[in-house]
């Protein structure tokens, strides 16, 4: 089951591929169901597996849109928190020239950084370094605290792609990351939510990818993460009480473009794609800021 | 102005104003319920106040009320991390040359006199005395001239923090968000009742009476109209942003021996003209 989100009428609205083709959908408002708005609201609907089923079933062709043309936003506009894994696989770490860490880092994104599928990333008036890293995103289905290794993976609701773009000479400026990764519209989100029982358990041995007009510049795979989705969610959730519709993206593996020689960084013009297998293809565009 | 928002006796969430020990219902009178939303009205909002606060016939007195935090959903909380020479000294490290930056979530604090809580992971529960700048009026690339005119006003933050947890990595955010471990209030102070960047003020953190921290804002390494300055170059600012701007030195973890709060402790932190911020300590329930 894969569900979206996208502009209509200037409003948030739900849609449900009608299958992994991607050439139709199903306009949940359309369709008359009652959280058809907001995905962590839809998330939070104990069996929202089973209603969305029952509407893919009953197919009501009223509801029935082309995806041509489809304007999407972040798969979730505003999520409660969107939790960020540093350094989850050995090589990037390395690359960055990081020792293989005992515990994972955390960072934060706010929602004014995410962009949408299909929109441009914008390279800041302040630097020319922004940076790609391919992800795989986790979405909380169920409010969870202090979850051990056998319950972990009971909330995650799906997963999708993110692009978690990074302005690598402010992220450097200090010890804390966090200016260089919440910069205005450079992180982007989506295409769809995939529900968790369509991909291997905790999203395991799955690619991790980009490329940059075409070229492949990441090319990793979950099953090299130092710290599992399980082990994030126990860890994560010592912490703070997990809600639905929070996010949690899970690392970069390497292949960034600032550890490059010479570095690569993206600018105007260039096409970006993450592609988590089995989940899909996350696309932007990127561009300059405008004033 | 002093503006507080509180649950009115039948459990409604209200917006008021504190006129010394009595609270006027902003919202009963048809203002917004949340200062995040009176906000987004810029100077018409606050004269809206002004104006409901002459008319208004009916008061209830503070010790009435049960306060909320001062704003409802803050969308971003940026914190300043080792913002005092003295506090980046006691924790070994070198003074920052750019202001550093973390986030809080809403849901790592709790309001003026409901407990904090020590979670069960860990015991190094550590305080935090803090001023924080509320934005008024949102913008990017703001000039150090105009800096101030996006600032409405001010209020008081413990940035509770778990010790072990801050420094298992490279980065803080882990130790920072631990559910209700800091504190946001009591209220929200316009800007015109504080000197200019609220430089100058008084700063203290007392735990169960005992002075832990004891500074003046003067001592701040980047001053609010920097830290406005660093903060919307990468970010547009909106109405009800929050930067919290740092602490002095005295926290617990770099005393010898250690301090750390526990359950039945209670923590204030006070700011000259500002009032105090008063929290009582638990265990993770």
């Amino acid at each position: 089951m894969r569900i979206f989100t996208f502009e209509k009428a200037g409003k948030p609205t739900l849609g449900v591929l009608r299958s992994v083709a991607a050439e139709q959908y199903i306009d949940l408002e359309l369709a008359g169901y009652a959280h058809a708005h907001d995905l962590s609201q839809l998330l939070a609907q104990p069996n929202w597996q089973d209603q969305i089923g029952t509407i893919l079933e009953e197919h009501p062709t009223h509801a029935v849109q082309s995806m041509a043309g489809v304007k999407f936003l972040p798969l979730i506009p505003n999520p409660g928190k969107i939790i960020c894994v540093g350094l989850n696989y050995a090589d990037h770490a390395k690359e960055g020239g990081h020792a293989i860490p005992d515990h994972p880092s955390f960072f934060l994104r706010v929602n004014s950084s995410q962009v949408a599928h299909q929109q441009p990333m914008r390279v800041p008036k302040a630097s020319s370094k922004l940076d790609y890293e391919a992800e795989l995103a986790v979405v909380i289905g169920k409010t969870a605290r202090h979850l051990t290794a056998e319950n972990a993976l009971d909330c995650v609701a799906g997963y999708s792609c993110y692009n978690d773009g990074s302005i690598r000479d402010y992220q450097r400026k200090g010890t804390q990351w966090t200016l260089g990764k919440n910069f205005d519209l450079t992180g982007s989100f989506g295409p769809w939510l995939v529900s968790a029982d369509e991909l291997p358990k905790g999203a395991h041995g799955l690619k991790v990818q980009t490329r940059l007009n075409g070229q492949l510049l990441q090319d990793g795979n979950t099953a090299d993460f130092l710290f599992s989705v399980a082990q994030v969610l126990v860890i994560m959730s010592e912490v703070m009480t997990l809600e639905p519709g929070d996010v949690i993206i899970t690392g970069t593996p390497a292949g960034v473009g600032y550890a490059r020689k010479p570095p690569i960084f993206m600018k105007a013009g260039d096409i970006c794609e993450v592609e988590v297998e089995g989940v899909g293809i996350l696309l932007n565009t990127i561009a300059n800021e405008v004033s | 102005m002093r503006l507080l928002r509180f649950k009115t006796p039948d459990g409604h969430p209200a917006l008021g104003a504190r006129v010394d020990d009595e609270v006027i219902n902003l919202t009963e009178l048809g203002l917004p319920g949340t200062l995040d939303e009176l906000l987004r009205h810029g100077a018409a909002g606050m004269a809206s106040v002004t104006a409901a606060i002459a008319k208004a016939t009916k008061r209830t007195p503070l010790k009435n009320v049960q306060l909320m935090a001062p704003l409802h959903n803050p969308h971003k909380a940026f914190a300043i991390g080792l913002n005092y020479l003295d506090h980046a000294h006691e924790g070994n490290f070198d003074p920052p040359k750019q202001p550093v930056l973390f986030h809080r979530y809403p849901t790592s604090w709790v309001p003026h006199g409901v407990a904090i809580e020590r979670p069960k992971a860990s015991i190094e529960f550590d305080y935090e005395g803090e001023i924080v700048a509320i934005i008024g009026k949102g913008g990017k690339y703001i000039t150090k001239e105009k800096a101030l005119d996006h600032v409405a006003g001010y209020s008081l933050f413990n940035d509770g923090s778990i010790r072990d947890f801050q420094f298992r990595s490279s980065q803080w955010m882990w130790g920072k968000n631990f559910d209700r471990s800091g504190g946001f209030g009591p209220e929200f102070i316009s800007a015109d009742e504080l000197p200019r960047g609220a430089v100058g003020l008084n700063i203290e953190t007392r735990l169960n009476g005992q002075v832990m921290q004891k500074a003046n804002t003067r001592d701040m390494i980047f001053d609010i109209v920097t830290l406005i300055v660093a903060c919307s170059e990468g970010m547009e600012l909106h109405p009800g942003d929050m930067i919290i701007t740092g602490t002095p030195a005295g926290v617990g973890f770099a005393r010898k021996p250690p301090v750390f709060m526990k359950a039945g402790d209670i923590c204030e932190v006070e700011v000259e003209g500002m009032g105090i911020l008063s929290n009582p300590v638990i265990d993770e329930v």
